[in-house]
């Protein structure tokens, strides 16, 4: 028995990393002196890289597996998407570094954020009811942290508030489902519960199954669970509201992913249409509040929303389809370095101007030219114009969804892509098109441009974005290995 | 030497270049935005030489891009894709030559003209719809930022419709593009095998939607009436090379597309259509004639012929899809509709500078205010009066031949639509002779006693265009050889 289990930790060895990271980072904390605390963060990013770079090592020298009874599946989704969390949690601290710098708990607020990144981690390779709902708790409560960390800001302490009580809310009612599942089956891993599970009764099936996609789809930011996002990113340091756009969101996605079609094999209890369902609404819901915004992070934050939706059409075609996983790792993956150049982006144009509002980005065309560049070209990818990565991302999912017959939820995307122009156009248009008039004193005074990681970070997705576009073979090829062990 | 690669890869570096020169080098974007439009020309000549007529598609180059779902960089000629790359290729010399925006060309004008020039040509010679997507969208991308930059007072708008209208269009084109990669066996994206298995032949449901996705997106581009509404606002409001290269070569992706996706890997469901679809067509001819003659803006006029224009191809491809046309008046109607589409693109880009070159000098284009105008400017009138005649269809210039051809092979399927057809030459025919008498013929008005007549710079972008007129109307075969239907219709 310890055998094994010892036997079985190198495959470990990216969680461990987090785990690793996420502690030493506390006690660092503690050490360091209140004006090098960058060095955590810097210590942080790389726990994050190495996390990635010890996925990529268990994937090609041990080969996917699972791990401690099947327990956690570390198997090429989850490999892919911790790889994924290890490289866009190091931009997420790039893009931290300059507003928190010189804050009095700086250090410890990179602890937070490794933490936050190992629940995910720890989320998407979940395979047992008991250790998902471990890792949504821990997910919810540093997120929560990661929120409030500006506590003198009334909108972050009301933003973080609501956060942690509707979160706690929504992780209880997951809770509460999963103990039907085990109630129901007497079994907690997934794929016990997945041999029972059909034959229980309907109503309870249903009900139960309803209860466990509210606490995950809350996560992902899935209507109608979504309401928190924009007060949350609004009043959230902005950094944190491009992480949590990010990383929790695809875990959540993944989280489904894996628990409907093990849990619920064959379509049981109709999860597929009710999915599709939901993906409508998340996307409709979310392009036609962005269309209103005029504060450029709360329309992303609306967009990230819609991409949600276009996000979980990838999980509506798992027992439908075989493109539909390789769909949802390929989109995922685009989407966060799409979403991350964005808020970079947005992040830097908030650092010399204070605020973020559509005129904010007036003439910025004129004076940053390669921001610009960034901006237009991830705004496009967030529509899906080729060749950027977010059109393959479209792509692959209007694909699968044809494929696992939900045409008309392709056609609901289309009509939702011509929408959410609207919005990525009034950003785009006055940073091209328009001269800055009445901001001069601004300019003048910048309280400070890009720093050295946020220039980092923002060329680092900017080219991803389309570079995962244009040479999209090698992505492609890893999310169609990136596939499920046991499902 | 992968020559077609090389006519769509020349602009699209030269692009590169410019947008990343520095700004002091002011004389060098134009030189770089010419040679590489120069360049792209001189490999498509090439491709003119090695061409043999009559053999189908040919000279495909290759190279992988993204097995994993079978997209490869695929391009290659057919009768339909070499003429329409041709004439883009062309047209792209006057409209860069000509400029927008500030003199001397700017980085930006620079690098966006020579985007729209590599987009527009590796779509017409794109062989695998992956590529044939993305260029259809940096179009429209390309295209946007060209009007919404250096259009005229309403550009923001004209820019904004035009975009969400394209875009609208492009989407459900994407949609069937899925169905022909999923319905294929195995999935590819590659053109050349789908139109030769057609994966959806027979006219199932599936086949119907999918046709009218692609049409849909196709009559939104060309336009069609009624998807016609964004053309008069962008055609307008575009700087004047914005608006030759927006009628003279972008409309044709619209007509490029019917022929080569619903026609040629969709015919039976087209079968099922024609009618409707011809009548679409009839549609646009009569509408956007009477709408032309109620102008008295003389670019908004020469927009609204463009709808005309192209309703006489939506019939012939329409007739050529026809059940039971035969197949000589099939190849009758695409000839005379690819003739068509070259022969509008160079006749309308020259209108179009001749609209631009009188609003640069007077301050306006109202058919009511100017009169005279072949006083003071007697080479511009002369000019003027080719492009308009061409355009009315009389014999011996360009599109006269391909209305022709048009008629008589519309003849054999729908004798009555192309019979009320002939209506609208007849309203095209007095508009414009209007269009003459009005401003250019008559006594001239105080105000234009002064203008001069066209510089260096003008001729050089217009006279082409008027030779390439004439030598098109007088020895149509000229592009009818190159075109020969029959050799690529059937694959």
């Amino acid at each position: 028995m310890e055998d094994r289990m010892l036997g079985e930790l190198p495959w470990l060895a990216p969680i461990g990393a987090l785990v690793l990271t996420a502690m030493v980072a506390v006690i660092l904390s503690l050490f360091v002196a209140r004006g090098h605390q960058g060095r955590v963060g810097a210590f942080v990013a790389a726990g994050h890289l190495v996390a990635a770079g010890l996925v990529a090592w268990v994937w090609l020298d041990l080969g996917p597996s699972e791990v401690m009874e099947g327990t956690v599946m570390m198997d090429g989704l989850a490999l892919a998407v911790i790889g994924l969390l290890g490289v866009a949690g190091a931009v997420g601290v790039a893009l931290l570094r300059p507003v928190v710098a010189g804050t009095d708990r700086e250090g410890e607020l990179y602890a937070v954020l490794a933490a936050a990144s190992l629940a995910s981690a720890v989320l998407v390779a979940a395979a047992d009811i008991a250790l998902i709902a471990m890792a949504l708790g821990m997910l919810s409560l540093t997120s929560f942290v990661l929120t409030a960390y500006l506590r003198r800001s009334a909108r972050g302490n009301e933003a973080s508030l609501k956060y942690y009580i509707y979160g706690t809310v929504s992780g209880a009612a997951m809770v509460y489902g999963f103990s039907w599942w085990f109630g129901l089956t007497g079994a907690t891993s997934l794929a016990g519960i997945g041999e029972r599970l059909p034959e229980a009764p309907t109503a309870a099936l249903v009900g139960s199954t309803a209860l466990v996609v509210l606490g995950l789809g809350y996560k992902a930011a899935l209507v109608p669970f979504h309401f928190w996002t924009p007060d949350v990113y609004d009043g959230a340091p902005l950094p944190i509201a491009a992480y949590l756009s990010v990383l929790p969101k695809i875990a959540g996605l993944i989280a489904l992913a894996r628990v409907l079609p093990v849990a619920l094999p064959d379509d049981a209890a109709g999860w597929s249409v009710a999915i599709a369902a939901i993906a409508a609404a998340t996307m409709t819901l979310g392009n036609l509040a962005a269309l209103r915004q005029r504060n450029v992070v709360r329309l992303l934050a609306y967009s990230s929303i819609a991409q949600s939706g276009y996000l979980l059409m990838g999980v509506a075609a798992l027992s439908g389809s075989d493109q539909g996983l390789p769909a949802l790792v390929y989109y995922a993956i685009a989407y966060a370095a799409t979403n991350l150049a964005a808020f970079a982006v947005v992040l830097a144009v908030q650092r010399e101007r204070r605020w973020v509002d559509v005129s904010a980005f007036a003439g910025l065309g004129a004076r940053h030219p390669w921001w610009t560049a960034a901006l237009v070209l991830s705004l496009l990818s967030l529509v899906g114009i080729p060749p950027l990565s977010g059109f393959v991302g479209k792509l692959e999912v209007f694909t699968a969804a044809i494929d696992a017959g939900q045409a008309w939820l392709a056609v609901v995307a289309v009509v939702n892509t011509v929408i959410s122009l609207f919005y990525y156009l009034r950003v785009i248009a006055p940073t091209v098109f328009a001269t800055p008039a009445g901001t001069e004193a601004v300019v003048a005074a910048p309280r400070g441009g890009a720093s050295a990681p946020l220039t980092a970070a923002l060329a680092a997705t900017a080219i991803a974005t389309v570079a995962l576009g244009v040479g999209a073979e090698p992505l492609l090829r890893l999310a169609e290995a990136a596939t499920m062990l046991g499902g | 030497m992968p020559w077609l690669s090389l006519a769509v890869g020349v602009p699209a570096l030269g692009a590169l270049v410019a947008a990343l020169l520095p700004a002091r080098l002011t004389a060098a974007p134009r030189l770089i935005a010419l040679g590489s439009a120069v360049l792209s020309l001189l490999a498509l000549l090439v491709t003119l030489i090695r061409f043999d007529t009559g053999a189908g598609m040919q000279l495909v180059e290759e190279a992988v891009w993204i097995p994993t779902i079978d997209v490869a960089w695929r391009l290659g000629v057919d009768g339909l894709s070499l003429p329409l790359a041709l004439m883009s290729a062309l047209l792209f010399l006057p409209a860069i030559g000509y400029g927008v925006g500030p003199r001397p060309l700017t980085r930006a004008a620079a690098a966006l003209l020579l985007l729209l020039e590599s987009a527009t040509l590796a779509f017409f010679l794109a062989q695998d719809f992956f590529l044939f997507y993305v260029a259809f969208d940096v179009t429209l991308v390309a295209m946007y930022f060209l009007i919404a930059l250096w259009g005229e007072a309403n550009r923001r708008y004209a820019a904004l419709k035009f975009f969400l209208y394209t875009l609208i269009g492009s989407l459900p084109v994407l949609l069937g593009i899925i169905v022909l990669f999923l319905e294929s066996d195995p999935a590819t994206f590659d053109m050349i095998r789908i139109a030769r298995e057609q994966p959806l032949a027979g006219a199932g449901a599936g086949a119907s939607l999918t046709f009218l996705g692609f049409f849909v997106g196709f009559a939104i581009k060309t336009p069609i009436v009624p998807f016609h509404t964004w053309l008069p606002a962008a055609h307008v409001e575009a700087p004047t090379a914005g608006s030759v290269l927006l009628a003279g070569v972008l409309l044709k992706l619209g007509t490029y597309g019917i022929v080569r996706v619903n026609l040629q890997m969709l015919p039976d469901a087209f079968a099922e259509y024609a009618l409707p679809i011809a009548l679409l067509g009839l549609l646009s001819v009569l509408y956007g004639a009477l709408v032309a003659l109620a102008q008295r803006d003389l670019k908004r006029l020469i927009a609204y012929t463009s709808i005309n224009h192209m309703g006489y191809v939506v019939i012939a491809v329409a007739a050529a899809a026809a059940p039971g046309i035969s197949a000589s008046a099939r190849e009758l109607a695409i000839d005379g509709a690819v003739l068509q589409m070259v022969a509008h693109g160079v006749v309308t880009s020259a209108l179009f500078f001749v609209a631009g070159f009188i609003a640069t000098r007077a301050g306006t284009r109202d058919l009511d205010e100017l009169s005279g105008l072949v006083g003071p400017m007697p080479i511009y009138g002369a000019l003027a009066a080719v492009a308009m005649f061409a355009s009315l269809g009389l014999p011996g210039l360009a599109q006269f031949p391909a209305e022709l051809q048009i008629f008589l092979g519309t003849f054999d399927a729908y004798p009555g639509i192309a019979a009320v057809a002939l209506l609208g030459l007849v309203v095209t025919a007095a508009l414009f002779l209007l269009a003459l008498q009005r401003a250019f013929l008559g006594e001239t008005g105080a105000a234009w006693r002064g203008l001069r007549d066209l510089g260096r710079r003008e001729l050089g972008v217009l006279v082409p265009l008027i030779v390439l007129t004439v030598a098109l109307g007088v020895y149509p075969r000229l592009a009818l050889d190159l075109i020969s239907a029959g050799s690529w219709l059937l694959p």
